[in-house]
């Protein structure tokens, strides 16, 4: 085989679905990557204003309520309540296409007790609206970090307890493709 | 609020619509100019004012396109803001011919189709769609979409079968719209419902389809337009709303509410004085949610308003009202062309006011409401806009 179409076949297998290993997104803005650094420790870091005591999520680089610039991480209450949830069969990123396969992939918008609303990986099949629920911090198979929401009765608090409930759903493993490149 | 007196909107054009397409964004704003200022008799020297709205522009903006093209303006603008791109595009170069800053201004809405692009622009949409909603399944606007549509469901108890008078009239009307790229299909009530699941309520056909396309219409002054015996739609009313209702925790109603009722007050005319309806389709319950908030019907009401109403261009329903809403099949039939999806309903409802739409034509259609939604930056589309047509002979 020649150089043209040795290229030529590498260009063609170069496709995220012949990969032998999908990870699930990883690219954040810099916001983004700065609350995946902050929540390394600890259940629920969010951005708190130290102006006017505002706890925003997404992350932002200005408080949303008062625009001033002095946010800090801090431990928030990691409780809320379940606004809707929904099940994706569709998705445009290979890792969740592998594990779509074997099931569909529960998500979740989330009413946190301290003000802000997530969109959340739903980890169980038995929430209904209104459910009260736990949302915790943890890095997946990309280590960026990501929320995951669990039932209030569910403890979380410690770092075993929490990676246990990621591996059932295998979020920091990767989605592997036998035979792929 | 000054009126919109002796400004015109004219020519649109609506082309080269592909599920991919090899060419960039830059060929269907080109090419839709190209088409505009034949079809309006001028040469590109008469167009001094440039509109354009575009996600896959990439590292070009609108001035870059100004050289591409050869065009010499005095008025620029780029309006990135996807579903209302075309209400916006509108609302600013009325202006700007009122006040004299242009003459002539073309408002262009394109984007291509390349292989795979959909899931590049879904990956990097905003920084909060980034960090926060693309981890999260990546399922690019189905997810957030998704779990809006559950909400609206169990709020107001609608059903799916709702949702499908929606979908089914849509492409009723796009099987007389040749451009339509699913305008050669039939849909059923069964094929909407046995159809496969996407994300949580939705199914194959509540959701639009990626496309490439171009959209446009040309902004002048009412003599102008004359002098050009070119066929014109006056602007009644318009506004737009950004990020309204911010505090609500999930969306169910949009900025539409802030302004509705004055826009009609200012127009003069009334949702029931309305010919058709053209609300931005990206999911059948975001049609209804303009339904409501646009004062069509009350607030949870539309999934009734929807089983009564028949939304057919040419009033072949069984439905006993009738209302012809997204008259070209909208995007869920069409295809949605990134911007120029915001683009979609001003085009049309421009060719059914002049009575330049071919066999999807409303009968002696005067009057009509454009809506546009867009944009969902994290959660939620936070753009709105509104704006009432009526043709000039009208």
């Amino acid at each position: 085989m020649n150089i043209k179409d040795k290229m030529r076949k590498r260009l063609k297998l170069n496709r995220p679905s012949l990969r032998a290993r999908a990870r699930p997104p990883k690219h954040r803005s810099v916001c983004g990557s700065q609350f995946s650094a902050a929540n390394l420790p600890g259940i629920l870091q969010l951005q708190n204003c130290t102006d006017c005591g505002h706890v925003q999520y997404p992350p932002a680089e200005l408080c949303g309520a008062c625009l001033s610039s002095t946010l800090i991480y801090r431990e928030t209450p990691c409780t809320g309540t379940l606004l809707a949830q929904s099940q994706l069969h569709h998705s445009l990123w290979e890792y969740f296409k592998r594990r779509i396969k074997k099931a569909p992939w529960p998500i979740a918008s989330v009413q946190l007790d301290a003000g802000p609303v997530a969109i959340v990986h739903l980890v169980g099949n038995s929430f209904s609206t209104g459910d009260r629920v736990k949302v915790f911090s943890h890095s997946d198979a990309s280590r960026s970090v990501v929320l995951l929401a669990v039932p209030e009765s569910e403890s979380i608090d410690t770092p075993a307890l929490r990676r246990n409930i990621v591996d059932t759903i295998q979020l920091d493993q990767f989605a592997e493709h036998q035979q792929g490149i | 609020m000054k009126d919109y007196g002796g400004v015109v909107l004219t020519t649109p054009i609506s082309m080269g619509y592909a599920r991919q397409s090899p060419h960039g964004a830059a060929w269907f704003v080109g090419s839709v100019l190209r088409e505009m200022i034949s079809a309006a008799g001028l040469t590109k020297k008469d167009v001094d004012g440039f509109s354009v709205s575009s996600f896959s522009l990439g590292i070009d903006s609108a001035v870059a396109l100004t050289q591409h093209f050869g065009l010499c303006v005095r008025w620029l603008e780029q309006a990135n803001v996807g579903g209302v791109s075309g209400i916006l595009a509108l609302r600013r170069a009325a202006r700007a011919v009122q006040c004299g800053e242009a003459d002539i201004v073309a408002c262009i809405g394109g984007d291509g189709a390349a292989h795979r692009s959909f899931e590049n622009t879904a990956a990097h949409f905003s920084s909060w769609s980034t960090d926060a909603a693309f981890p999260y399944g990546a399922a690019g606007p189905n997810g957030p979409f998704s779990l809006i549509t559950a909400h609206y469901m169990e709020r107001y108890q609608a059903q799916r079968e709702d949702f499908a008078r929606i979908c089914l009239d849509q492409r009723y009307n796009a099987n007389h719209y040749p451009q339509a790229l699913l305008g050669h299909k039939e849909l059923s009530l069964s094929d909407y419902l046995n159809a496969r699941p996407i994300a949580g309520p939705l199914h194959l056909f509540d959701c639009v389809m990626p496309c490439a396309g171009g959209e446009g219409f040309l902004v002048m002054s009412e003599d102008r337009a004359r002098r050009l015996r070119l066929p014109a739609v006056r602007i009644l009313a318009a506004d737009e709303c950004h990020n309204a209702h911010a505090d609500d925790p999930i969306q169910d109603r949009g900025g539409w509410t802030q302004y509705i009722e004055s826009l009609y007050d200012r127009a003069s005319v009334g949702p029931k004085d309305v010919d058709f309806l053209q609300t931005y389709d990206d999911y059948p319950v975001i049609s209804m949610l303009q339904m409501e908030d646009l004062g069509f019907c009350k607030k949870g009401e539309a999934p009734d308003f929807l089983n009564k109403t028949d939304m057919r261009f040419d009033h072949s329903g069984p439905g006993v009202d009738k209302l012809p809403h997204n008259t070209s099949g909208g995007q869920l039939s069409c295809g949605q062309a990134g911007a120029a999806a915001g683009f979609l309903g001003v085009t049309e409802s421009l060719r059914q006011l002049t009575g330049q739409s071919g066999a999807n034509q409303v009968a002696k259609a005067q009057t009509g409401l454009v809506s546009g939604y867009g944009m969902v930056n994290y959660d939620r589309g936070i753009c709105t806009a509104a704006a009432m047509l009526q043709g000039v002979d009208a």
